[in-house]
């Protein structure tokens, strides 16, 4: 399923956009539009707009976040900005700062 | 193609840009890159990328190897090798050591290895600079040598004792031999034939060992 990884030791710094999963180890900057699912693992930094199907935070993430489906801020995560789901989780241990906007219509 | 699968074999479990992925902006790592979508802008790395059939690459590129079956438009610039497989698509410069290119693959730009191939001058030089440079160049002869050594008891490197075993052996294979057996044996005698290269000079090296005893 997810065939696209970015590893731990690359930095990217600009656009990505796919239709498929997307798991980053690594670093992101800019922005990120993907149809499928979003992981940031454990050692990986995002500072950029999300856009996605679903996200999976268990890394950094500083930027908005605009998921069709489902965000997930697993224990031990840090993420700075807005989010806006139909569906958000908050694991206990997440650290997050920012708005939650879990308006059904507006997405 | 030898190369192409050893280093993605060891490419195992890296950073993968799949197929309906687009990156576009500037990559940087230090490890191994496998595209099968597209990335555009800059791409940099301290390892292997490796642009699979699928990839689409355009951007100028900085890496250490790199292993191209798909397509890349822009330059390549690595520290060790390129490599355009027989699917592989390239248009721009490439700019490394070692550079391979299949049958099949389509390329089209320059290609720059450098001014003096690093890899490559150790390896055929000293073949042919150890008989003219150095008097001691017995090192290749000396498989030949030892069994006259004995007789002579002397276990000085220096030509002199080395003559007579040098001369009875009639056929002295490879260049380097002959020409480190011709050059131990012209020293004393006029030897019979000298090959035109170390002729030369084996006879300055007579010539001047002459005028100094």
């Amino acid at each position: 399923m997810a065939n696209t990884v970015i590893g731990s030791s690359i930095v990217i710094d600009g656009e990505i956009s796919g239709d498929e999963d997307l798991v980053i180890q690594g670093t992101v900057k800019g922005r990120i539009s993907l149809k499928e699912s979003l992981y940031v693992e454990g050692s990986g930094v995002v500072e950029a707009d999300i856009e996605t199907q679903n996200v999976e935070i268990a890394g950094r993430v500083t930027g908005n976040i605009v998921a069709s489906d489902k965000v997930e801020l697993k224990q031990d995560c840090r993420v700075v900005g807005d989010i806006k789901a139909p569906r958000i989780l908050i694991a206990d241990g997440a650290s997050f700062k920012g708005n939650v906007d879990m308006d059904q219509k507006e997405r | 193609m030898a190369i192409a699968k050893e280093l993605a074999g060891a490419a195992g479990n890296n950073t993968v840009v799949g197929p309906s992925i687009l990156i576009s902006g500037k990559l940087t790592g230090d490890e191994d890159l496998t595209v099968r979508g597209r990335v555009e802008g800059e791409l940099t790395l301290s390892k292997t990328l490796i642009v699979e059939t699928t990839g689409v690459v355009k951007a100028n590129v900085a890496v250490k190897n790199a292993i191209v079956s798909g397509v890349v438009v822009g330059n390549i610039n690595a520290t060790e090798s390129v490599e355009l497989t027989r699917e592989g698509r390239m248009v721009g410069d490439i700019h490394a050591p070692r550079v391979i290119i299949v049958d099949g693959a389509s390329f089209r730009g320059r290609v720059d290895m450098g001014e003096v191939e690093p890899g490559r001058v150790p390896v055929s030089r000293p073949v042919v600079a150890r008989p003219t440079v150095r008097p001691g160049a017995t090192v290749p002869a000396r498989p030949v040598a030892p069994p006259a050594r004995p007789p002579a008891g002397r276990p000085a490197p220096p030509p002199p004792p080395a003559r007579p075993a040098a001369k009875p052996v009639p056929p002295p294979p490879p260049p380097a031999a002959a020409g480190a057996a011709a050059g131990a044996a012209s020293r004393g005698e006029p030897a019979a034939p000298v090959p035109p290269v170390v002729g030369a000079g084996a006879k300055k090296k007579v010539v001047v060992k002459k005028k100094a005893r």
